[in-house]
């Protein structure tokens, strides 16, 4: 048989250039063997089976695998287990080869496999080259794949389809499944997404019915840009990051009682809707409060980190839920903005990544100065003056720059502004006849005193506080250094009427530090149980500048009216000025009061370095978080919008891109986008958002087959576009536009829609679900109430969260439950109503009535078997209701209608609509 | 025509079940699709062993509730979880403490206070002796006071632990301790964990379910019932003995049962043309969770309706038809269990006894909520024995925290009425049921049940005690989450073998 082949001249030489053409083949797919890549092969293989024994946290026999260098340390054995280039010498091959299950590697478990022991054998002869993390390496430029074919000469299949950068990328990795895109989807379906995607409602009648009647190759194009820049924007990527910056109307845990933070929330909007670069929206975030002269929309950003619960509990310990949020703020930094799982660090080193316990409290140093000290009144707070007091501040600012210094000019704005630098009386101790009244604020009893530690007086001769005088009569005296030491005040105290007071009082401070010693004294009490003095916060300065002044005595009115006037503030972040700074200490173990090493600030190493000239706090942390140097912050990011985008990010873990993580599906499309996002788009959301949206990728149509459900089920390759349930926000504000009940009301205090009775029912609260009044019955989900124990029952159902900690991501489930909310929740009944009215307008025709409710909400003419369902739905309630009328009279209650049980009748159907699942979901 | 569309609809269902259980189950190998041989797949995640410590719960995301196994065979298939919100004293209901007595309205010892912490105790308090009378009870003798009656009778079905302790003496960050396993927010609850775990056997009701009493919901909210990072499927899902069982289960005004059933059908044909034209698989779980709201607000009303209980049932529970009460919850929790929901959890709130008012003291308040929970609770256990499910159903008994064998002096100050204060230290709690043994006392505190001097376990025992009961090693029931497996007792918790 051979040997006749080779005889046929004809065979050989068809044979030579068939092995010539699959030696060409071969190259160009790359058969040749390739080093092992660690990543990829050895990590996870030292993930999954060595590094719970010898990692971060164990280190069993004195060896690790965390990095490089701990590997080839000698361990207790006193060799290295790994020799690079020679695994014949190293003792890690011959544990994990062993024959007796004593010795053999990993310990009481099944042996490698064939193949993994194959891939580290290999990896050690070329010498155990080490690799970091994909997500850990700065992103670099990427070569966006070529859509010509082999050797170049000709054009791949689909190439006409892949015209942008996404779609090149997305082209190659379909093509390598055997998929093919799907062709584009009709207007209708783009304009329901583009607009559920971006603005997170069905667009407003004037972008839809110009979009539709555009027939010009820019039509979507315009349409994307009419939505990007309608207000709605905003509060629909507001939705999204307050998931993450775990925003909430109330304070959390047991009485869970309000807290006025909404302003926050307005800012989000405003922040989106300007476009405000991303950058520059983290810098504000982290640390607005840092920037020079901050401004007020500045400091608002910062209540991101004031979105940390407090504990109001009687008996709680401020101290350690001050701690809780400063750790709060450190784990929602990593989960959220840069996608890494670090909270395992506040115990013990990374188990899987390198690093290490201690960087974890390095972080927390930056965060660890701020004021907040979980005071009942939530310190500090930025104060909203009224239009006339903030003209007064202002003049009062520039009056005192002018007569004394910028500096004080600065420092009595801040102070005004944020009642900061204070020390609140929740931070004495060494009580004597005095304590923390309900731990909140000090109360001194006949002949009481407490201490404060190590204040830092510096010569200061004034003392402003907020005081509450109990009793009539009594002294209060401050004497530094013990009881009986100089005394720094001694005090008459007013009388009692008129509740809390903000006082100046004239002192005579020692220079530099000092514990201070507070003392009351009234003869007058009897009763030794009785108050004589409570104390909220106190502020050491100097006299009110500008004495000698002609308009002296003006300002100073003015500052006295601004200090007594109670504006409306919001919780934000103030640092602790040099004299108040605190020491930050790893916490043993992770426990609070066991301190081991002090450190200094620090990012953990595997994620770069802060710029040496960057300021050492806060603000430098923020500039290294929001630098296109940092490998995590656009790749997080990036992918977070792709996730809201198309329903699953490329890496589907949104909360972790270690290599704990989901493999990126798209591993250069991210790094290219991320790119783009920081180099060539200036960090604009809006821009990014465009690029994604206007690909072909996304213009694809949703329907699918078993032959691509089969090859791709979670459609990772995107030959379809995914179908997605819309998000708890999208579902309630897709129901008020569709019903026409939407409140365009934009911004303001939390609202409260329709909720059933006896949902709130906190402990020791006297808050109530009061339902709002007019148009704020129907405002946009983002504007609802959201109280932490008790959040929106049906935003509940459909997977919203309670945000008592950030959600990087949530997880869409479909439950019996969520069809009971738009079946039967009063709120979507009445949507149902308002919507058969609005069906009512196309005629007397029932079929023409049913069409015009179902293109209401898909934009679609009504295919014709599913219309006559909905008639027969509509002819079936028709009789019922003819016979009924006190069952009509019930669904339509208080409203006058003309033929009520033809308007019951369609309600039913418009009921129906709201509960399709092509409303219901995205396509 | 109708046999076929059942058709592609039960391939649709089993074929997107096979590859997302199939998809899951890679995720949480924290593999590739590319890197599972066929053999890992049809063996176990990490063949031959777990080093890693994760050991998934293949459940199907389209039916996520589907029954499902534990680790080895459990003795216990539900549990009713009955927990006191508030703390009820120990001292005065289980432990009894005859020299405490004895020392009632003595100066507490310093050394007794040196290094701790109380919520509201200053200074040095005063001993308070107990304020109820103790008996010793049945075979096993246990010691159940007087304020008790019904119950008493029964001390021979449970085990009490008396040594048990927590680290936290603030009721929202204990009771979500107690229930989640951390003092923070965010972790999934008991409930969410066993319904994960174990999926439910009834599909026209939530498999955890949770009832409340006593006018509040417990101090850390719907916390303690929430799924934490667990599928939002298997958070509890709240009834209500009055009113609506389940929210939004009610037909609207104006619309009957016949519409409903009407308008769910129109819905999920229109949505069966859809899936011909998607073939999206998602779309035959909406139509499958269409049919089973469906069948809920059918059968959980009926379920949730005690009116309909014999006369005799009702006395024995004591029930308050139309009222929220916590007789009406354990008359509920049994029906629930009869019906298969896998969890059903009673919080009962009112037990902060600090001695500031009468009804928040340790002889009025409490003997009040005793007279409360004594006869229903007691029932509970005997109903459940009657219908032969108590050998299958766990009953736990307990709370976050116990109360101070000092009185509690408020700021400094006499209080008008006998209170304790929070004791994180050492409490009681009693399980029954589910193969939990019968008539032990385990556990032991000083002579004046300040502290454990045998038998002390922790709340991360009690945890992996429930699960045991289940069938879950406690230690490999994990769910993977930012990167590392997660599991409900952390990195601590034994089983308590002398009580199983």
């Amino acid at each position: 048989m051979k040997s006749s082949i080779l005889q046929n001249s004809r065979y050989f030489l068809f044979s030579i250039s068939l092995l010539l053409l699959l030696l060409l083949l071969a190259n160009w797919v790359g058969l040749n063997q390739e080093p092992v890549h660690f990543n990829t092969q050895v990590k996870p293989i030292f993930n999954k089976r060595c590094i719970s024994c010898h990692g971060g946290v164990k280190k069993n026999g004195g060896f690790s695998m965390m990095n490089r260098a701990e590997m080839l340390r000698p361990n207790e054995s006193g060799k290295p287990a790994i020799v690079p280039g020679k695994p014949s010498e190293s003792e890690l091959m011959r544990r994990i080869t062993h024959h007796d299950p004593e010795e053999r590697m990993p310990f009481e478990a099944a042996p490698l496999s064939t193949a993994e022991i194959a891939t580290l054998r290999q990896w050690i002869k070329e010498g155990a080259v080490w690799g970091t993390h994909w997500a850990y390496v700065p992103v670099q430029p990427v070569q966006v794949p070529s859509t010509k074919g082999f050797l170049g000469l000709f054009p791949q299949k689909n190439s006409d389809w892949a015209k942008s950068d996404i779609d090149k990328f997305i082209l190659a990795e379909m093509q390598k499944q055997g998929l093919n895109p799907s062709p584009k989807a009709d207007k209708a379906t783009l304009l329901r997404r583009a607009s559920l995607d971006l603005i997170g409602m069905p667009a407003p009648e004037s972008i839809a019915k110009a979009y539709l009647q555009d027939n010009s190759p820019t039509a979507y194009e315009k349409l994307v840009d009419a939505l990007l820049a309608s207000p709605q924007f905003g509060e629909r990527w507001a939705s999204m990051w307050m998931d993450v910056a775990r925003y909430a109307d109330t304070k959390g845990y047991e009485r869970d009682p309000g807290r006025q933070i909404w302003h926050y929330r307005d800012w989000l909007i405003r922040a989106l809707n300007r476009d405000m670069p991303y950058n520059q929206f983290l810098v504000d975030q982290i640390a607005g409060d840092l920037l020079p002269n901050p401004s007020d929309e500045q400091y608002l950003a910062t209540a991101f980190h004031r979105n940390t619960t407090t504990n109001d509990e009687g008996g709680t310990d401020n101290e350690e839920f001050r701690v809780a949020a400063v750790v709060d703020r450190v784990n929602t930094t990593f989960e959220g903005l840069l996608g890494t799982t670090f909270a395992c660090t506040q115990c013990h080193g990374h188990p899987y990544e390198d690093i290490k316990h201690e960087e974890y409290y390095r972080v927390m140093a930056y965060f660890n100065n701020a004021r907040d000290e979980d005071t009942y009144e939530e310190y500090p707070l930025l104060r909203h003056y009224p239009t006339a007091d903030s003209v007064k501040l202002d003049s009062l600012c520039k009056w005192v720059a002018q007569v004394s210094t910028p500096q004080r000019s600065l420092e009595l704005y801040t102070f005004l502004k944020t009642l900061q630098p204070s020390i609140y009386s929740i931070a004495g101790d060494q009580f004597v006849n005095s304590e923390l009244y309900d731990t909140k604020t000090l109360v001194m009893r006949k002949d009481g005193v407490a201490r404060f530690k190590q204040v830092g007086t510096y010569s200061a001769t004034k003392l402003i506080c907020r005081i509450r005088p109990h009793t009539e009569g009594g002294r209060w005296e401050i004497h530094a250094d013990s009881v009986n030491g100089p005394l720094v005040l001694d005090f008459q105290v007013p009388s009692p009427e008129g509740g809390w007071r903000i006082v100046e009082l004239d002192i005579k401070a020692p220079s530099g530090k000092h514990d201070l010693y507070w003392v009351y004294r009234n003869p007058g009490i009897k009763e030794i149980t009785q108050g004589g003095i409570g104390f909220d916060w106190f502020h050491f300065t100097q006299p009110f500048p500008g004495k000698d002044d002609s308009d002296y005595a003006k300002y100073n009115a003015d500052f006295w009216h601004l200090l007594n006037s109670k504006p409306p503030s919001t919780p934000v972040m103030v640092e602790s000025p040099w004299f108040m700074q605190r020491k930050t200490h790893v916490f043993e173990r992770g426990n609070w009061l066991v301190k081991g090493k002090e450190v200094e600030p620090g990012v953990p190493k595997i994620l770069g370095t802060v710029d040496s000239k960057a300021p050492n706090n806060r603000l430098g942390f923020a500039r290294w978080l929001s630098s296109a140097e940092n490998p995590l912050t656009a790749r997080t990011f990036i992918n977070r919008l792709w996730e809201q985008i198309f329903g699953m990010g490329l890496v589907e873990t949104l909360e972790d891109m270690g290599s704990q993580g989901s493999t990126p599906s798209h591993p250069e499309l991210l790094d290219h986008l991320a790119w783009q996002f920081t180099h060539q788009q200036k960090w604009s959301i809006k821009t990014a958002l465009k690029n994604i949206v206007s690909s072909n990728t996304y213009q694809q149509r949703a329907e699918t087959s078993p032959q691509m459900q089969e090859k791709d089920p979670y459609n990772r390759y995107y030959a379809r576009y995914p179908r997605v349930r819309l998000s708890a926000e999208q579902v309630r504000d897709q129901a008020m536009v569709l019903s026409g009940l939407l409140s365009p009301k934009m911004y303001g205090p939390g609202v409260m829609p329709y909720q059933p009775e006896g949902i709130w029912a906190s402990p020791y609260g006297n808050e109530k679900w009061v339902q709002s009044q007019g148009e704020d019955r129907y405002r946009r989900a983002v504007y609802t109430y959201h109280k932490r124990t008790s959040a929106y029952p049906s935003m509940l159902t459909f997977d919203g969260t309670s945000r008592n900690v950030c959600t990087a991501r949530r997880i869409r489930t479909n439950t019996p439950l969520q069809a009971l909310v738009t079946l039967n929740d009063p709120v979507y009944v009445e949507a149902a109503q308002a919507l058969a009215k609005r069906m009512r307008y196309a005629g007397t025709e029932v079929d023409h009535q049913i069409a015009r409710g179902y293109y209401l909400a898909l934009k679609h003419k009504i295919d014709a078997k599913k219309g006559a369902i909905l008639v027969k739905l509509y002819q079936k309630a028709l009789a019922k209701y003819q016979a009924d009328p006190k069952l009509t009279q019930e669904l339509l209650g208080e409203q006058k209608v003309k033929d009520p049980a033809a308007h019951a009748a369609l309600t039913i159907v418009a009921n129906a609509i709201l509960n399709l699942d092509e409303v219901i979901t995205k396509s | 025509m109708e046999k076929s569309k059942i058709n592609i609809y039960q391939e649709a269902i089993l074929s997107k079940a096979e590859l997302s259980t199939r998809r899951l189950f890679l995720k949480q190998c924290g593999m590739g699709l590319g890197a599972v041989a066929l053999s890992q797949l049809l063996g176990s995640c990490v063949p031959g062993g777990n080093t890693t410590g994760i050991n998934p719960v293949q459940y199907d995301p389209n039916n996520p509730m589907l029954p499902r196994p534990p680790h080895f065979p459990g003795k216990a298939k539900s549990v009713i979880y009955l927990h006191m919100a508030g703390a009820p004293s120990q001292l005065e209901m289980f432990d009894f403490k005859p020299d405490l007595a004895k020392l009632d309205g003595q100066l507490c010892p310093e050394s007794l206070l040196a290094g701790k912490r109380f919520a509201f105790i200053r200074g040095v308090p005063k001993m308070l002796g107990p304020q109820a009378k103790f008996q010793q009870r049945g075979q096993s003798g246990a010691w159940v006071s007087d304020i008790l009656p019904h119950f008493a009778e029964l001390a021979d079905e449970v085990s009490f632990l008396k040594a048990v302790h927590t680290d936290q003496f603030n009721h929202a960050p204990a009771q979500l301790m107690m229930q989640t396993g951390s003092a923070r927010l965010g972790r999934p609850s008991l409930g969410s964990w066993v319904t994960y775990g174990l999926g439910s056997e009834n599909n026209n009701l939530p498999g955890f379910v949770v009832l409340t009493s006593g006018g509040q919901n417990p101090d850390a909210g719907k916390a303690v019932w929430g799924s934490g990072f667990l599928p939002s499927v298997y958070q509890g899902v709240q009834c209500r003995s009055a009113g609506e069982p389940v929210l939004y289960l009610q037909d609207p005004h104006g619309i009957d049962r016949d519409l409903r059933k009407a308008s769910i059908d129109a819905i999920n044909e229109v949505n069966r043309k859809t899936y011909e034209e998607f073939q999206d698989p998602e779309i035959m779980s909406r139509i499958a969770q269409y049919e089973m709201a469906y069948r809920m607000q059918v059968s959980a009303p009926e379920v949730m309706n005690i009116n309909d209980e014999p006369e005799y049932i009702k006395e024995m529970y004591g029930v308050k038809p139309g009222k929220e009460s916590f007789a009406n919850n354990a008359l509920l929790a049994r029906k629930l269990i009869e019906k298969g929901v896998r969890f059903v959890q009673l919080y009962d709130w009112g037990w902060d006894t600090h001695g500031t008012s009468a009804d928040g003291s340790v002889d009025i308040g409490l003997a009040n909520k005793c007279r409360e929970i004594d006869k229903s609770m007691s029932a509970l256990i005997l109903d459940l024995k009657q219908r032969g499910l108590l050998d299958e159903t766990l009953v736990v008994w307990g709370s976050e925290f116990g109360r101070t064998p000092m009185q509690e002096n408020r700021n400094g100050l006499e209080l008008p009425f006998k209170g304790r204060d929070h004791h994180a230290d050492a409490f009681t709690i009693w399980m029954c049921g589910g193969g939990i043994k019968k008539g032990v006392s385990f556990g032991e505190t000083d002579e004046i049940g300040f502290s454990p001097i045998s038998g002390k376990v922790s709340v991360f025992d009690v945890q992996a005690t429930i699960l045991n009961q289940l069938g879950f090693e406690h230690e490999k029931f994990t769910f993977p989450f930012q990167g590392r497996p997660f599991r409900l007792t952390d990195v601590e918790g034994e089983v308590i073998r002398a009580i199983v």
